[in-house]
């Protein structure tokens, strides 16, 4: 079996690193952060973000960078009540030239199982059963590793072999059936890649083992992921939707990384730009998906909201926290409340800060450089609310009129957001027996207020 | 008068004095010589090993290969001279091929003029070449196990060798099963059989004639390419068809070689001295060489290939 290190930490509610093995914590201090400090890795604390206000969890690949080199990994989310584990296995930092090593490291010692390799075009160029394993099929050598193996795709649709051969990176759990003699059976393949001399892509190598018992059971269904026919409202429809969108938006941003870092040599610079486009662009795409998928979640009849005594103010605090990065980035200053400031409310805490994050996002992406944003706490008889203001371009009164609807950009066309952002905050808030308002004018910025329920603490 | 140490016409008492003896006494005869290495040894007795299980194996009888194993690492294995050099070989190459693994970014790439030749080399190939260099691979993880451990393909073995392993594995398994009339015949139905089948389309000497022949004018191309991105095997399987050898002739042949004598050992390739240059600079910083030449008083690498070829390695191409 492959023993891949994983390197774990943990999250609290405020996206505070309350704990971190080795690679991060040094990550983190690099990146000016540090334990009991807010993540300061910005597209982690998105991830982070991201699996919280989805309530499930998520497995990206990650990309950060500290001063002398560039680092991809693997992070897997485990969202709770409490905050968040996190998991991020293969940690490279850079493609691994390695073209002898044995191939002990993706062996397996199951004597059920195979070990293989294939080349770059994923042709098997090695292919050996373990004392207890069913035999190879004959006639292996030079076929395509799918025409071997008949590749499932996992729960997300994605099948991690061409994710996997996109980002040149290690993979495992890429599920497979295999046709013997006596039946089909259902394995696991993993394998890792392979660097020659000059650091180019060789192929894979690493293992087959076979599934569990109760893994087998997983494995039958989705094989076609047509979600056209499903309706809105039926819950196969966001995950469908999102298992056939993501898997290849993931792999066109992996390719289109791997491009624009000019991992496999130099191209001219102007192609690497491009490259770099598409992968911006396939980030946006992600991030639809991603609000598409809370857009059908909330849009499902009889979605409800949890009912969580909160603090508005320690929620605005951790939202900051997780945005104050992208704050630095403009030199924009965020006048957040104090720490002694409380505004009880009733809410629930992650769709609250959901929410948060989303105005916060906003304000900083559409204020201008060395501007600031303020966020205050306020109690009007039985509503407290939280208001965001920033020092944009705000907007006339017939835009606000239009800004909670859904797509609404406002006659925007860069790639900052989908135009749902706004619709799916104020849904949430009413879902709280909240609302999410706007006061603003031409020239004057604008300023979101949220209601809820206030609480008396 | 008392004798401070047995006189040497006594019989000796173990045969792991009467190794370390002999081993001393080589010692004293050669003080200066480089001996193997610890990873040398150990490489070297793992593709020993996996050779006899395969051997094994392939009488398809039910021999014990771990008793035989563990019999023979006792007593001696019976044709030890007539594998050393085809184990020592595969040791060596492998440790070669190991190198860059070990040494990281360290390890010599190709320079600029050698880079440009690995880029140029994304360009489309004929099918021909393309069908061949994956059989050359295909070929060449024949000789690695399930683990990656290297070993010898029973296709590339020497047919004189493979039957002498055969046969003294069926003498073991005969002596160890005080065998009846019936089981002495079905052992040697068995090795008859395991000769009999000998493949040899599917060996590397085999692969590396076709990669050769499809490759055409092109071959001084590929084998830049080949030393460009340190693909050892596809380097050595050129130069042995070129210089009619054996692939294992070959690369013990390059692994012994003087850094001077490689524009020769390579000419038939076409290949200039800026093009070999990453190949000089990764086999001096191979430790532990066996480099051939007087000076050293070892075996010159055409004597140790020309023994290679009778003593345990495949048949020399000629």
């Amino acid at each position: 079996m492959t023993t891949e290190r994983i390197v774990r930490a943990r999250i609290d509610q405020s996206g505070t690193l309350v704990s971190a093995d080795t690679p991060l914590l040094r990550l983190q201090q690099r990146a000016g952060g540090g334990l009991d400090r807010p993540l300061a890795l910005p597209q982690l604390a998105r991830l982070v973000a991201l699996a919280q206000r989805l309530g499930r969890e998520v497995t990206r690949p990650l990309y950060a960078a500290d001063d002398h080199s560039d680092i991809h990994a693997i992070v897997r989310i485990l969202p709770d009540d409490d905050g968040a584990n996190l998991e991020i296995s293969d940690w490279r930092t850079r493609p691994i030239v390695d073209p002898q090593r044995s191939l002990a490291a993706g062996a397996i010692s199951d004597p059920r199982g195979w070990t293989w390799e294939c080349d770059q075009q994923l042709r098997l160029v090695a292919l050996r059963s373990g004392s207890d394993a069913p035999p190879v099929p004959a006639g292996w050598e030079g076929r395509s590793l799918s025409e071997v193996f008949e590749l499932q795709p996992d729960d997300d649709g994605n099948f991690p072999v061409l994710r996997a051969l996109a980002r040149q990176a290690h993979f495992e759990g890429q599920r497979v059936r295999i046709a013997t003699p006596d039946a089909r059976v259902g394995m696991a393949l993993s394998g890792d890649p392979v660097f020659d001399g000059t650091r180019r892509f060789t192929g894979f190598r690493g293992s087959v083992a076979p599934f569990e018992a109760s893994d087998e059971a997983v494995v039958a269904p989705a094989t076609d992921p047509a979600f056209g026919s499903l309706p809105l409202s039926d819950p196969q429809f966001g995950r469908r939707i999102d298992g056939a969108l993501r898997g290849p938006l993931s792999r066109i941003i992996a390719t289109a990384e791997t491009i624009s870092g000019q991992f496999d040599g130099p191209i001219r610079a102007d192609y690497a730009r491009y490259a770099g486009d598409i992968a911006h662009a396939g980030r946006h795409l992600l991030g639809l998906v991603d609000d598409l998928a809370d857009l059908q979640n909330i849009e499902r009849p009889g979605f409800k909201a949890a009912r969580d005594e909160i603090d508005l103010g320690d929620l605005a605090r951790r939202a900051v926290g997780l945005l104050a990065m992208k704050a630095e980035e403009k030199n924009i200053r965020i006048d957040a409340p104090r720490k002694d400031d409380l505004m009880p409310a009733t809410g629930e805490f992650r769709r609250v800060l959901q929410i948060l994050l989303n105005l916060i996002g906003n304000a900083i992406r559409y204020s201008p450089d060395h501007s600031q944003i303020w966020i205050r706490l306020d109690r009007e008889g039985d509503r407290a609310t939280v208001t965001v203001a920033d020092q944009g371009q705000g907007m006339s009164a017939e835009d606000q009129t239009v800004v909670f609807n859904k797509f609404e950009r406002l006659g925007r066309t860069d790639g900052g957001g989908s135009g749902l952002g706004l619709y799916i905050a104020r849904r949430l808030a009413l879902a709280m027996d909240g609302d999410l308002a706007v006061d603003s004018a031409p020239g004057q910025g604008a300023r979101f207020t949220l209601s809820l329920p206030a609480r008396d603490g | 008068m008392i004798e401070p140490f047995p006189s040497s016409g006594i019989d000796l008492p173990s045969p792991t004095l009467s190794a370390r003896l002999r081993e001393l006494g080589d010692y004293l005869a050669a003080p200066s010589v480089g001996r193997l290495t610890e990873e040398q040894r150990a490489l070297a007795l793992g593709i020993a090993r996996r050779l006899i299980a395969d051997i094994a194996a392939q009488l398809d009888v039910g021999i014990d290969a771990a008793a035989l194993w563990s019999d023979w690492l006792r007593g001696g294995i019976p044709s030890a001279q007539r594998i050393a050099v085809a184990c020592f070989a595969r040791a060596e190459e492998h440790r070669w091929r190991g190198q860059i693994a070990q040494l990281g970014r360290e390890t010599p790439t190709a320079d600029d003029a050698g880079a440009e030749i690995a880029e140029d080399a994304a360009e489309a190939i004929s099918s021909d070449v393309d069908r061949t260099a994956l059989a050359l691979r295909i070929a060449d993880r024949r000789r690695f196990d399930g683990q990656g451990n290297p070993c010898i393909a029973l296709v590339d073995l020497d047919a004189d060798v493979r039957r002498a392993l055969l046969l003294d594995v069926a003498a073991w398994q005969l002596a160890r099963s005080s065998a009846d009339v019936d089981g002495a015949a079905l052992l040697g139905e068995a090795v008859r059989s395991a000769i009999e089948a000998a493949p040899n389309d599917h060996g590397i000497d085999h692969a590396a004639a076709a990669y050769r022949a499809a490759l055409g004018p092109d071959i001084g191309r590929a084998s830049a390419i080949a030393i460009a991105r340190h693909d050892w095997p596809s380097l050595i399987a050129l130069a042995a068809v070129e210089t009619q050898r054996s692939y294992g002739a070959m690369a013990i042949a390059l692994l012994t070689a003087e850094i001077a004598s490689l524009p020769a050992l390579l000419a038939p390739l076409g290949l200039d001295r800026r093009t070999i240059a990453p190949l000089e600079v990764s086999l001096t910083m191979l430790p532990a060489r066996a480099v051939s030449g007087a000076n050293a008083g070892d075996e010159p690498a055409a004597r140790l290939a020309a023994f290679s070829s009778v003593d345990g390695l495949p048949g020399d191409g000629a």
